[in-house]
């Protein structure tokens, strides 16, 4: 059998950092991406925050084609006819460096390809990989159509379908309850009209996120983010909610899973948004969103899992990220790989630094502060009655009618009285401690 | 039998978009022109047959991507490529490409047929084939469908419309094909990784002898547009059944069905 020191199994973030590292350290690597490209099969919203992961190959940051530095960000409550804004700027979001960039995939993952070519890495695009090879339980090298061939270490890549891992028994089959599907369209606008809309200087960027009247009382909620020339806009909905949904509903009733985005660009407070703008985009993809409880074991005799195959992703609400965990893992299985190379030894012992690793940065340290989010994230009223709430409120407030007004506090108080302060709520604020 | 393949590197066209009429290109991966598998496809089924080699030739035109998809053809199955790069071939038009490959042609140890796709995947003019035939002095036979080699001569098949001719030319020679002449093979993971092994010639215009001057281009494009075709944005109203209804009659009407 010919044999490789390394294959890494999908060329997206995770495994183009693996294979970054170690092509920069002379190791012998081989990218297999089942895609035409890097970044073919690949979504994100999409932002990465750079911030947690600059000191990791800092040369690369300084030319990476991100889209635009985030300089803002908004959260939008959607309510029945009244929608809530909040909006936040600052300095520095986008002082030298900036935290967070925008980033279109297609052109993010090709570029880091070229750079694993650079280096000495072979990216093969076009090769779809069919199994993993396993022998006495360790992993020996993969089967791509007749060619086996091996290796003293597989770096796990393959996304968040899992699909070789879960063959293999290296981790278990994906569950809905972990997952959400994403929808998104790309819409081009010229960038003058992008800095109007979301009053940006040139170059800086929006990131908006949009709860309530958009997901039917699902589980998710819709995103924007601005690109140089574009926008990307979509739904997130949780697969458990909506199997649940589509279990429940009437045959008459049924509907689409992406209609969702349909009906979401449809609304009048997102038309305006979109309004002049050419779509040039279409994608969906699934996320994981268990948390650290359905992260699989990291790391076994003769391989490595990384990013969104090690369930390395994380929606906190009002940060959602995974490409950075996606590049931290690669960074990580690269430096682990190096370091069982020095000792020869690619055992799940000679491994074990890789989850040392994990657990001592900010990859797993902050999957497990947020352990307590998904199970949080369950409760259909953050999804329904709390942006309506908070929208009704507020229009309350704002509201002069023909007849006597009453006073600020007692409108104020009374919202306050009337949505949030019943058992409901207490316990959502309760649960919401622990977040 | 010692072959050159001449091939080009293209964008990927099905991700290459229109926008104001124009293409646009940025970050749409390249490849290997599809025109241009088939003729190596071509040379990989004579030469399994009757022995020799294969060399890939390409022109970088000031593509750096070339590098890459000169490597799709070593895996392929070319034995050994040859790339001309230099700045002056940025935007060289066909006749300096021509030029360029016909030395590159000459350099090589021995060639006893050079094969070419019929024109490029992207702008698809046609000449380079006919002309580096030309500059080698050999003949040339344009659009085969089918080639053959025979003692000392190529049999080709070409498709005339309401004939098919047949036309034996001695060697060396030239010969462009088309797409239908054969599926071009995908290389497997164990092909791609023999690839890297195989040997990759570099030059630039003065390894080859060719003046700066002489791959000016004498071309210029002046603009590269999209077709535009106006749409009808016909509307039909009433009942789903009568909208139906409307819709078929229209399309009867454009000759689109009932034909």
């Amino acid at each position: 059998m010919e044999k490789v020191e390394c294959i890494v199994v999908g060329g997206g973030l995770a495994g183009l950092s693996a294979a970054y590292g170690l092509a920069d350290a002379g190791v012998e690597v081989m990218v297999l991406e089942r895609g035409d490209y890097s970044g073919a099969k690949n979504v994100t919203g999409g932002r990465l925050y750079a911030s947690p992961i600059r000191s990791f190959y800092p040369e690369l940051w300084e030319e990476a084609p991100f889209e635009r530095a985030v300089a803002r960000e908004l959260v939008t409550m959607l309510g029945d006819g009244a929608q809530t804004t909040i909006e936040v700027a600052s300095d520095r979001f986008t002082a030298d460096p900036p935290q967070s960039y925008t980033v279109l995939r297609a052109r993010f993952d090709q570029w880091l390809a070229e750079k694993v070519g650079e280096k000495g890495g072979m990216v093969v695009p076009n090769m779809k990989v069919d199994a993993l090879l396993r022998e006495e339980g360790r992993i020996i090298g993969i089967r791509a159509g007749e060619d086996e061939i091996g290796a003293d270490v597989v770096i796990v890549a393959e996304g968040v379908l899992r699909l070789l891992s879960s063959e293999a028994g290296l981790a278990a089959e994906p569950v809905d309850r972990d997952h959400a599907l994403g929808f998104k369209e790309v819409i081009e606008l010229p960038p003058g009209v992008i800095e109007d809309r979301w009053h940006l200087n040139p170059g800086e960027g929006a990131a908006q996120l949009f709860l309530g009247n958009v997901t039917d009382g699902m589980l998710g909620g819709g995103f924007l983010y601005t690109n140089k020339e574009s926008i990307s806009l979509g739904v997130v909905v949780g697969m458990k909610a909506m199997r649940e949904r589509a279990e429940k509903a009437k045959p008459q009733d049924a509907s689409e899973s992406y209609q969702l985005l349909d009906r979401f660009k449809a609304l009048p407070q997102i038309r305006p948004l979109v309004a002049g703008g050419t779509v040039a985009e279409y994608s969906a993809h699934a996320i994981p969103e268990g948390g650290i409880a359905a992260v699989p074991k990291l790391a076994g005799d003769g391989y490595l899992m990384a990013g969104d195959a090690a369930g390395l992703a994380l929606n906190a609400l009002i940060t959602v990220r995974g490409m950075d965990f996606a590049i931290a893992s690669g960074y990580y299985a690269a430096e682990a790989v190096k370091a069982a190379k020095a000792r020869a030894d690619f055992s799940a012992a000679g491994l074990a630094g890789y989850e040392a690793s994990l657990r001592g940065s900010f990859v797993l340290k902050d999957l497990q502060t947020a352990s307590q989010i998904p199970a949080f994230m369950e409760n259909p009223r953050l999804f329904t009655h709390y942006p309506r709430a908070v929208s009704r409120l507020l229009e309350q407030i704002y509201t002069v009618g023909p007849g006597p007004t009453p006073g600020l506090f007692k409108t104020a108080w009374g919202g306050i009285r009337r949505d949030f302060m019943n058992t409901g709520t207490v316990k959502d604020a309760w649960s919401a401690r622990r977040i | 039998m010692d072959i050159v393949v001449c091939v080009k590197t293209n964008p990927d066209l099905q991700m290459v978009r229109v926008k104001n009429r124009e293409a646009v290109v940025e970050a749409v991966p390249y490849k290997l022109g599809d025109l241009d598998k088939n003729a190596l496809e071509t040379a990989i089924q004579l030469r399994d047959a009757a022995g020799g080699t294969i060399t890939a030739v390409s022109v970088a035109e000031g593509n750096r991507k070339i590098r890459e998809t000169i490597k799709e053809a070593l895996a392929m199955g070319a034995d050994s490529a040859a790339v001309v790069d230099d700045p002056a071939l940025a935007g060289a038009d066909p006749a300096a490409v021509a030029a360029v490959l016909a030395a590159a042609v000459k350099k090589l140890p021995g060639c006893d047929l050079v094969l070419f796709g019929e024109g490029s995947t992207d702008n698809y003019s046609g000449q380079v084939g006919p002309r580096v035939a030309e500059l080698l002095g050999v003949p040339q036979v344009g659009f085969a469908r089918k080639v053959e080699a025979v003692d000392g001569a190529v049999r080709c098949e070409r498709s005339m419309d309401e004939m098919i001719e047949t036309l034996e030319v001695a060697l060396p020679a030239a010969v462009t094909v088309v797409s239908e002449i054969n599926e071009p093979r995908i290389p497997s993971l164990m092909h791609i990784m023999k690839a890297k092994s195989k040997p990759v010639e570099e030059w630039t215009l003065a390894d080859l002898g060719v003046d700066a001057g002489a791959v000016a281009a004498r071309r210029e494009i002046v603009s590269n547009l999209a077709e535009e075709q106006d749409r009808k944005h016909v509307l039909f109203e009433g009942s789903a059944a009568e909208q139906a209804d409307a819709f078929v009659n229209a399309l009867i009407k454009e000759g689109v069905l009932g034909r």
